[in-house]
């Protein structure tokens, strides 16, 4: 902090602090913090209450007949006196049924259904599909672009993996919902080629297979693998591909011994984004499956928070996917041997 | 390990319409240090990444060891090239670096280390093998590289300007090493350098290019002594070139009109009586004083003392000559008006040429 003062001066360096600061608060310490509270408590359910007023007043209509059909005024007194305490009781939960009180406690972690754990973890599986497939698809992409000989072939192979993102993220979803479909692309190919037989419904259901959402996911986030890895590619020394050569390496030893070790940092990131990314995606699942090829997790926060409107459910089960996709991500950075130094570079 | 001869037979290398080597042919003997001298963009590393393998020649064969190499790539030759930036692999320790080309072959990791090991000593690299090649020095860096290059045995090694990177001192301890090395494994070096002074202090002969083509293969000492274009007579070593017009020639004595006078040299080459041509006369053949074959007046411009000897820069007819001479006691009060004198043997007479530096 001092080096900033002294660098900045200290009206420039105090802005830059606070801007910092600022950044920090409004990005990561609010929102996050906001989510993690919400996560802690829980009112009690509504439908218990309502029942017991509902009990209550059931009973003091009992008691009321009971009252005005007993001559006995001792007798009617006491029934009185019940009604009374029911009417009590009935008012207490009736100020509580409308302004429940918050009871803190990790019950909204504790209470996931089997099923939604079994979603929960599917996705992450999932996900680290996605992922797998993604940098085995993205590999031998960012080698050809970082390594093209010429810089004329480097532009192009840029131009084709950035021109994709220009478009909305939605659009191309909706393009392979598209292809994939029942009367798709390809089952209209096939179709044509007699392969299908579409007019008696024998068409081939992509969309009922997670590798469709895969499909999506992948084409989604290749820069996001894309990118990372061609950064860290870029900067090897061809010398050192050529070395090994000359050395008698085959070229899949280059790559395991050379060029892997080299782009490691690369892959960390990519790998990093793309889980992030396949993990916590709503739209592609959502748009893919059209609720036909099971949920994915974030499916089911969004549920939370807008169908069943339980904000704290929603908010420990968005919590829950944060704890693991870090824990994802501390893992893969001990795995490849990156520190964060590396990966900020 | 066996050197083996490498010989280009009529070898041309174009990269679409440019052509980086002429048609050239050249034989490097078994066992011979051999510099292939010449400035950037001369294709002299082209040359080298032919022989290694990585070019294939557009026409032309290359032998090695009497063998075509057409169609073998860079890790089927028995060749290993040491690059200009070293390329050590800086993720591999030492060790590892050297065995890399064991590696390669399939050999066990105990026998590989020990191999390594063995290398390292003999670039007196002993003990290094565990540290990573960012935590050595510049000329360790450099015997990593040779020793890397020495593991996988080959009969020609290939070497790309590896001293440039270093400092003076380094690079003048790393020629002995490496003149050293080369006479204990025995094997072909072919050595790039753009470095005259690298070339003549390790090479048994050195080859100069300059665009694409060949201009002396010799020896060192005749290479200095008696160059054979006016390229290699001003890229090797210093030179005072006068322009003049050949006036006779007898047995290779040539006499020359000068604007400086009259000059009495020998002729190298077969140039034409009445044509243009380039006297060359190096800097420490000069002397002071009149009692010699050729005597040019000249006014002293700028005295550069180097220590153990002394650069004069002189001035006659609006053209600058340079004399170097040992120092000693009468060099420090030189009169301004001297006579440089040198004898027939010291002025070699070219026919007019290209030159090294414009």
């Amino acid at each position: 902090m001092a080096s900033l003062f002294r660098a900045y001066g200290r009206g420039l360096g105090a802005l830059l602090l606070a801007i910092a600061a600022l950044w920090i608060l409004a990005l990561i310490l609010v929102p996050l913090g906001a989510m993690i509270e919400q996560s802690l408590w829980w009112k009690d359910s509504k439908g218990e209450i309502t029942l017991q007023i509902d009990r209550l007043y059931n009973d003091m209509a009992t008691l009321q007949l009971d009252a005005s059909g007993e001559s006995d005024a001792a007798k009617k007194a006491g029934f009185e006196a019940q009604i009374a305490q029911k009417q009590a009781e009935a008012t207490a939960l009736e100020a509580q049924e409308t302004n429940p009180p918050k009871t803190y406690g990790l019950a909204n972690f504790t209470r996931m259904s089997g099923l939604h754990f079994y979603i929960f973890i599917r996705t992450i599986i999932y996900a680290l599909m996605v992922t797998a497939l993604a940098l085995v698809v993205c590999y031998p992409m960012a080698y050809a672009v970082a390594l093209a000989s010429g810089p004329r072939k480097a532009i192009v192979l840029t131009v084709a993996l950035i021109v994709p993102y220009a478009i909305n993220e939605l659009l191309r979803v909706y393009a392979w919902l598209m292809i994939l479909d029942y009367r798709g692309v390809i089952n209209g190919i096939l179709g044509w080629l007699g392969m299908v037989d579409l007019d008696n419904r024998g068409w081939i259901p992509f969309l009922e297979n997670p590798s469709a959402v895969f499909l999506a996911m992948i084409y989604t986030y290749v820069l996001f693998m894309v990118f990372p890895m061609v950064n860290t590619l870029e900067t090897l020394d061809r010398n050192q591909i050529e070395a090994a050569r000359d050395l008698g390496a085959s070229s899949f030893r280059i790559h395991r011994r050379v060029i892997i070790p080299h782009a490691k940092p690369g892959i960390a990131v990519g790998c990093i984004m793309t889980f992030m990314l396949s993990a916590g995606s709503y739209s592609v699942p959502a748009i893919m499956t059209r609720g036909q090829g099971g949920d994915w997790f974030s499916q089911l926060v969004y549920r939370q928070f807008f169908e069943s409107n339980n904000w704290n459910m929603g908010s420990a089960y968005a919590v829950s996917l944060l704890v693991v996709c870090t824990a994802f991500i501390l893992i893969m950075m001990r795995l490849f041997g990156v520190g964060l130094r590396d990966i900020a570079k | 390990m066996r050197g083996k001869d490498v010989r280009l037979d009529q070898v041309s290398i174009r990269f679409g319409d440019a052509v980086a080597v002429q048609p050239l042919n050249l034989t490097i003997e078994a066992g011979e240090f051999f510099s292939i001298l010449g400035p950037s963009g001369c294709g002299k590393t082209t040359i080298l990444r032919t022989v290694s393998g990585f070019i294939e020649p557009t026409i032309g064969r290359v032998l090695i060891g009497g063998e075509d190499m057409a169609g073998k790539g860079p890790n089927e030759r028995p060749t290993a090239l040491i690059f200009q930036n070293l390329a050590l692999f800086p993720l591999m320790s030492v060790a590892e670096n050297v065995a890399f080309g064991l590696e390669a072959r399939g050999v066990s990791k105990a026998e590989r280390l020990k191999r390594a090991e063995e290398l390292l000593s003999l670039v007196a690299l002993t003990g290094y093998g565990d540290k990573k090649p960012s935590d050595l020095s510049g000329g360790q860096r450099q015997r990593v590289a040779i020793a890397r290059a020495l593991a996988v045995e080959p009969s020609v090694l290939l070497l790309d300007e590896p001293l440039s990177a270093l400092d003076l001192k380094l690079r003048q301890h790393m020629r002995a090493e490496l003149r050293a090395i080369q006479k204990r494994v025995g094997i072909t070096f072919i050595y790039i350098t753009h470095d005259q002074g690298e070339a003549l202090a390790m090479s048994d002969r050195v080859a100069v290019m300059s665009r694409g083509r060949l201009e002396q293969v010799a020896a060192p000492d005749t290479l200095y002594a008696e160059p054979a274009t006016p390229f290699v007579a001003t890229f090797v070593g210093e030179q005072n070139v006068i322009r003049g017009t050949l006036r006779r020639i007898s047995n290779g004595a040539a006499s020359v009109d000068t604007p400086l006078g009259p000059i009495e040299g020998r002729e190298v080459g077969t140039p034409a009586i009445g044509a243009p041509v380039l006297v060359m006369v190096r800097p420490e053949r000069v002397t002071l004083g009149a009692d010699r074959d050729n005597r040019i007046p000249v006014t002293l411009k700028a005295r550069h003392l180097e220590g153990p000897s002394v650069n004069l820069e002189c001035v006659a007819d609006g053209q600058t000559l340079t004399v170097t001479l040992a120092n000693g006691p009468a060099m420090r009060d030189l009169p301004n008006d001297l006579v440089l004198g040198f004898g027939r043997d010291d002025a070699l007479v070219y026919a007019e040429g290209a030159l090294a530096n414009g």
